[in-house]
């Protein structure tokens, strides 16, 4: 995707496999991801919960529990990082490649104060002095827009708001001038003031540092206006990927659809009736050989069941994993079929969606 | 923000739940007190959903919470059925008597599994309230009402027979939840942000079962949320609150598409996707929420608020009329 900026992405996902051994068989987290991201851009990451995308980035960040089995390849700048992780290089996670996470409270250690816990990671990767490190760590509290930085420094994480808190672990993933942030979920733990507050923090620091992020969220919403590209996951698998305008102007796949149309949104009247996906995730130890959303898809014909769609171009920098794309001829004629027949070839009875199916076809954004 | 006054309260036969001058506060400390809730007056009509939104710490789930009498409020009045011959003022009910008008409030919560018990089958979690209240609780009249509402929920009556909640997934127990409520009848139901720890393909299923529900059973909704599209969705009315107070109330259409309290304008400007209705430089004020130990004078909302002056720290505005179900409370209410 997004070919033609400065020649090599700064960070490359090449088929990327996790999977955990349990008691009742191998449970692929994820199975089969690709994408590559350049410096200064956002990628988005969205699905549901179970849908792999935490995991991906757990991976990145080599936080996954040693009994996790992890393929493929993942390359940073033309370093092999999983080949880092085996050499358990210590300046790497933390410098170039930082993470935040959803929940700021648990992120802080409850019995240290803020300044020496920003000031931690300056002297561990960098040698600074105590002195110099508690001068940077005001200074970063101050770039992340924090009132009397100075005199946090020296506060406990419980003297600070949720979204002050949140603030704070931005600041220590910016204490190194990474060069790729990751954000999980950043904000969902959040009011909506504070979310739309942290949310611009993070773009203007990645505008300003030339910093590549990754943001991910189960809120189509929130990467709507701040992404440079998408890739919507389900089951461990990319469904859709492409620039956030064409994702948003002509989505493809029937899940992409259906998470967009199932969101009520600020502008629809009250009692809209909403267009749910029913059933849910599938179990991903015994994964069947279709496609994963076929149970819970409207388009689905008999060959989603045997056959799992791969990857499909549409158009430049935009793929897809579905046999009958929404919007083609063959996914309008598929969903028709099943309306008249009133159920999919999984059994879905389609008069679920009935009186909610009347809005746009493409559930094309304004 | 920060009103007060009783003019939004409406002369109607067929109001259900009518909350009056309600206060609650809490202790803390050296005689200090959290103000909560301060001065909050509003009412709903039999077969009406009332959302009611506003930030963490305004006072929403303590209002929902105060309704119910867990715990009692510490002044106001909370009257069911008012004027009618089975009219009750909670806050003066005690012992047996609050406890014999209880089925008529029955409440759901934010966390579903949480909110069932991890020992018991699902089905008995679903009877207890007909168990307790009803003399022929193990007879054939009960139990198809339980048969009934699960399946209304969409729950397998005898899949519920022998399973636990923990194996079923967190949209399935809440329905669960839903269903116990409604097994007794109740005339409201409240819900405390219902759908906020789900996924947002289970959302839209138990949006759409509440509906359901409502219609079905002529159910009155309290809705509480954090999340404006949502609280859009299910209301015909709505109430924004901020610091324990009143800023806008109205029919949830009317508020959205001309909001007038400068509070209610932010929170539009704020949402992932702002509602089209608002300017995005709305959203231009600092996230930090006073204290509500120490909340501001006058207008608890003049310290974020845009346009305040010296009237609005001197004197807290009142609720006013804008138009037909329409009332702010804003010495500068945006007008149009």
């Amino acid at each position: 995707m997004n070919g033609t900026v400065n020649g090599q992405p700064l960070l490359s996902v090449t088929d990327l496999r996790v999977g955990f051994a349990t008691q009742r068989g191998l449970v692929r987290a994820v199975d089969g991801v690709s994408f590559d991201l350049f410096a200064g851009k956002t990628l988005g990451i969205v699905g549901e919960s179970g849908s792999g995308k935490s995991v991906t980035a757990k991976t990145l960040m080599n936080l996954l529990p040693s009994y996790a089995r992890v393929e493929g390849s993942v390359m940073f700048d033309g370093r092999d990082v999983r080949e880092l992780a085996a050499q358990k290089e210590k300046h790497f996670w933390g410098v170039e490649m930082t993470m935040i996470f959803q929940d700021p409270m648990t992120s802080l250690n409850p019995v240290k104060k803020v300044g020496e816990q920003i000031a931690e990671s300056l002297r561990v990767h960098l040698g600074r002095s105590r002195k110099e490190a508690r001068d940077e760590a005001g200074d970063l509290l101050e770039t992340v827009g924090i009132p009397e930085a100075r005199k946090r420094l020296s506060q406990y994480p419980h003297e600070l708001s949720g979204g002050l808190r949140q603030r704070v672990v931005i600041a220590m993933a910016l204490a190194c001038s990474p060069r790729l942030l990751i954000a999980d979920e950043p904000t969902t733990a959040l009011d909506v003031t504070v979310q739309k507050h942290i949310l611009d923090l993070l773009d203007e620091l990645r505008e300003e540092r030339g910093m590549a992020m990754i943001l991910i969220t189960h809120d189509l919403g929130v990467v709507k206006g701040r992404t440079d590209d998408i890739m919507v996951m389900y089951a461990g698998r990319t469904m859709e990927q492409a620039d956030t305008a064409t994702l948003f102007s002509t989505m493809r796949h029937p899940y992409t659809e259906a998470l967009l149309e199932t969101i009520p949104r600020i502008d629809m009247p009250s009692h809209t009736r909403l267009v749910p996906i029913p059933g849910r995730p599938p179990d991903l130890i015994d994964i069947a050989p279709g496609c994963p959303f076929a149970p819970r898809c409207r388009y689905s014909v008999d060959a989603c069941v045997v056959e799992c769609p791969s990857l499909e171009g549409h158009g430049t920098a935009h793929v897809c994993a579905c046999h009958k794309p929404v919007g083609t001829e063959a996914g309008i004629a598929a969903r028709a079929a099943n309306e008249q027949q009133g159920t999919t070839p999984t059994g879905l009875d389609m008069g679920l969606f009935e009186g909610a199916g009347s809005r746009s076809g493409t559930g094309a954004g304004n | 923000m920060a009103g007060s006054g009783t003019i939004q309260l409406r002369d109607d036969d067929d109001i259900v739940l009518r909350v009056e001058n309600l206060v609650v506060e809490f202790p803390v400390g050296r005689h200090q007190v959290v103000h909560a809730v301060s001065d909050l007056s509003f009412d709903v009509r039999r077969g009406e959903t009332l959302g009611i939104v506003g930030e963490s710490g305004c006072g929403k789930s303590t209002t929902a919470r105060a309704i119910v009498q867990i715990p009692r409020p510490t002044s106001g009045t909370v009257v069911l059925d008012p004027g009618s011959d089975r009219e009750a003022e909670l806050t003066a009910l005690h012992g047996e008597s609050l406890r014999e008008v209880r089925p008529r409030l029955q409440m759901i919560f934010q966390d579903p599994i949480s909110s069932l018990n991890p020992r018991r089958f699902v089905r008995d979690i679903v009877a207890e309230g007909l168990a307790i209240w009803q003399k022929d609780h193990s007879g054939p009249h009960s139990q198809a009402r339980i048969d009934e509402v699960l399946e209304a929920v969409g729950i397998d009556p005898e899949v519920a027979a022998t399973r636990r909640p923990h194996e079923f997934s967190g949209g399935q127990c809440q329905r669960i939840s839903i269903a116990r409520a409604v097994a007794l009848d109740p005339e409201i139901l409240v819900c405390d942000e219902p759908v906020s720890a789900l996924d947002v393909s289970v959302q839209a299923q138990i949006l759409n079962i509440l509906e359901d529900m409502k219609q079905r059973y002529g159910l009155t909704l309290l809705f509480i949320s954090h999340d404006l599209s949502v609280v859009r969705n299910v209301s015909d009315r709505v109430v924004v609150m901020y610091l324990g107070k009143i800023c806008e109330i109205g029919a949830a259409d009317t508020l959205y598409s001309s909001p007038a309290h400068p509070y209610t304008r932010v929170l539009l400007a704020s949402a992932p996707e702002p509602a089209p209705t608002v300017d995005p430089s709305d959203a231009a004020i600092g996230d930090e929420i006073p204290s509500p130990i120490n909340p501001p004078s006058g207008c608890r909302f003049r310290t974020r608020g845009p346009r305040a002056t010296d009237l609005c720290a001197a004197e807290e505005p009142q609720v006013q009329q804008l138009g037909e179900d329409h009332f702010v409370a804003c010495h500068f209410p945006t007008l149009g």
